[in-house]
């Protein structure tokens, strides 16, 4: 069994912190003693722990400290503002909004540092390569958005990494009373290797994120999630949300296949009236795994959460999807709904489908539905009858399945771009 | 047009079809009444090529050709077409994405060049309109969140926008209030034309008021047992089934 307490943090790499984050650092390095490296046994990574590196150093080895100058190159076109972090640290200007403040770790006052060590992320007990993000915690950055503000330029946040060695690039974001905005968060990590054998030829880096999230009371934040790493790096990506009283939370999550990619995602209903609508699309091929994992925390009463996850497993990929629903005993009149819908598209590949759903409160209506399958023969023959070909009637099913979920994204540059790639690498099987 | 000889089609190991003969002529329409459970759907279904059922004996021929030897594909784009008593809701596939690659399919077939897109959508915007249903649509997923009558309409306007030679309607009129029968009912109309044919399925005289046929024949156990004119769905309406020693079946 790899344990983790041998890791070598370096000299005082939380050194430049103010004094309450590195505390928080530090009683995570402390922390990380207790983890192992996550194998077949270890529930959360069932599935998945095949994928990472089993070694304490391949875990935990740090980017080399100099932030390579390699320009980010835009999939899609968008008006937006962009926040750059390569191999975790930012090689941008931070941009400069109307009533949006983004800040560095290093210069965030004390209360700031309390909210980002108190975060739903930062505060959870069972996710070691958070803690181990915090652990590596140098610098991150801290996006506040005043009351009453509302941005109708979505702030787009790029998590980039370039050659060996792993980064853990950070984010807090909250949200003040009554505001709005659209937060796209984005990944590219290129280790310049082929599609075809990511397995064998795999890069040692992980690219490990954090994004914690606060919306106070009122606030709605819609989140975009993609992401556009180059084959053979692993991702690790875990996103938090503590939604506030009628706070909104609205996520539109496209995992693509890689080595690894791993979505944590953990939204906390810590307000009474709050909503949250998780929407997500998972598409492999080849030899590409993905595991999401989501949890929604019921915390308050008369609360509302919907999910609604669409996967696609061809060749001999491989998908995992955990959907978890904690309703905790006060949260009374909760609403909850979960569908995971998936799609076989070869004998080889694999879906690993698992909704949870734990309730203590007696007054609550939750729902939840998976379905494994193939192409619906009725629908197939509906669009023979009027002459479209088997192949193609395939291709536009399969399409559809998930772009039922990419339509709904609100958007329209970005749906489009989802469209475009989604369409690209299911026609692969053509 | 369509020549349908001693047809014997079974379900699941049962025979529903046994030995129907119909021949119907280039400019003819035709319809096909009978209780529930006759065996009208399963014909419209055969001809339109689903694989779910299997023809034990018998043959169709549609313009010279073996029609049972086509796949389901290649019979629509030699101009088959079937207005589904159930049309399937497609969420994720557009309307407008649907017609375009159907035409295309058949403009393909006919040694075409696939269609100019602003031509394809003026005609999707007028055809759409002429079925009474809002242009919006076309930007929605097949039939998805369609009301019953939305959905024949839809039927209609895919076969405006095909042009078959020859349609089956299969119960197009059943849960329509009377505006959107008159509505497929002036689709059908307009398809009408010497060189194509039209065979509608239903249950009620009712759709005959404004879809003239120039025959009627009753369907029951597996056959034709009855044909005649459109004076014999004014017989069967007032008379009813039993009047031909017919049991309504209860669907």
């Amino acid at each position: 069994m790899s344990t983790l307490n041998t890791i070598n943090f370096g000299v005082e790499a939380n050194s430049q912190l103010q004094s309450t984050l590195k505390e928080f650092s530090t009683a995570k390095q402390a922390k990380l003693a207790e983890w192992t490296i996550p194998t077949r046994k270890t529930e959360a990574w069932k599935y998945s722990a095949k994928r990472l590196g089993m070694s304490t150093s391949e875990v935990s080895s740090a980017a080399s400290n100099d932030a390579t100058n390699e320009a980010y190159v835009e999939a899609y076109s968008l008006d937006c503002d962009t926040l750059i972090i390569t191999n975790g640290k930012l090689t941008q200007a931070l941009p400069n909004v109307e009533g949006l403040s983004v800040t560095s770790f290093a210069d965030i006052n004390h209360s700031q540092s309390k909210e980002v060590a108190s975060g739903a992320i930062a505060s959870s007990d069972k996710l070691m390569f958070a803690d181990l993000n915090a652990a590596f915690l140098q610098n991150g950055i801290f996006i506040e958005l005043a009351d009453n503000q509302h941005i109708t330029k979505p702030l787009k946040i790029v998590f980039q990494q370039t050659g060996e060695g792993n980064s853990f690039p950070r984010v807090f974001i909250k949200l003040g009373k009554s505001s709005s905005m659209t937060v796209i968060e984005e990944s590219s990590t290129n280790s310049g290797l082929s599609a075809t054998d990511i397995v064998s030829k795999q890069n040692t880096a992980i690219l490990n994120s954090v994004t914690d999230i606060h919306v106070s009371d009122n606030a709605k934040l819609t989140f975009l999630k993609m992401n556009l790493d180059k084959a053979g790096y692993r991702h690790i990506a875990s996103t938090g949300v503590s939604l506030m009283r009628d706070a909104r939370f609205n996520s539109y999550c496209l995992s693509l296949g890689n080595q690894l990619n791993r979505h944590d995602l953990l939204v906390k209903m810590m307000g009474p009236g709050a909503e949250c609508d998780l929407n997500g699309i998972c598409v492999t091929t080849d030899k590409q795994h993905v595991d999401c994992h989501t949890c929604i925390e019921h915390i308050a009463p008369n609360c509302t959460s919907n999910e609604n996850y669409r996967c696609i497993a061809d060749k001999q990929s491989q998908i995992v999807f955990n959907g978890r629903i904690h309703i905790h005993r006060d949260a009374q009149k909760t609403l909850g709904s979960m569908s995971n819908k998936n799609l076989l598209l070869s004998s080889e590949a694999e879906i690993d489908s698992k909704p949870e759903l734990e309730i203590y409160a007696d007054d609550v209506k939750c729902a939840h539905g998976t379905t494994i399958g193939q192409l619906d023969e009725t629908e197939l023959y509906y669009l023979k009858t009027r002459g479209i070909n088997h192949e193609q009637a395939k291709l536009m099913l399969t399409l559809g399945f998930v772009l039922e979920v990419v339509r709904a994204t609100p958007v329209i540059e970005i749906a489009e771009y989802w469209e475009k790639t989604l369409a690209n690498i299911l026609s692969f099987k053509l | 047009m369509l020549e349908i000889k001693n047809l014997h089609v079974s379900v699941d190991g049962k025979e529903i079809l046994k030995g129907l003969n119909l021949s119907v002529k280039p400019g003819e329409v035709h319809a096909i009444m009978g209780p529930n459970g006759s065996g009208k759907s399963t014909l419209s279904q055969v001809i339109a090529g689903n694989e779910a059922y299997e023809i034990t004996s018998g043959s169709i021929t549609y313009q010279g050709k073996d029609l049972l030897e086509m796949a389901t594909e290649e019979r629509a784009r030699e101009g088959v077409f079937l207005a589904f008593q159930y049309p399937v809701e497609i969420p994720g596939v557009s309307n407008l994405q649907f017609m375009k690659t159907a035409i295309n399919n058949i403009r393909h077939h006919r040694g075409l060049d696939e269609i100019n897109v602003a031509e394809f959508m003026k005609q999707a915007k007028a055809k759409s309109q002429q079925v009474d249903l809002d242009p919006a649509f076309l930007k929605r997923g097949v039939n998805e969140g369609f009301s019953g009558g939305e959905k024949k309409r839809n039927e209609i306007m895919q076969m405006l926008m095909l042009e078959p030679t020859l349609a089956v309607l299969d119960e197009t009129d059943s849960g329509l209030d009377i505006d959107a029968l008159k509505v497929v009912a002036d689709g059908v109309n307009a398809l009408r034309a010497p060189d194509k044919s039209v065979v509608m399925i239903t249950h009620y005289q009712r759709l005959l008021d404004y879809i003239v046929p120039d025959y009627v024949h009753v369907l029951a156990r597996g056959q034709i047992i009855k044909s005649g004119g459109k004076e014999l769905a004014l017989e069967l309406e007032d008379k009813g089934y039993a009047w031909l020693g017919i049991e309504e079946a209860t669907a």
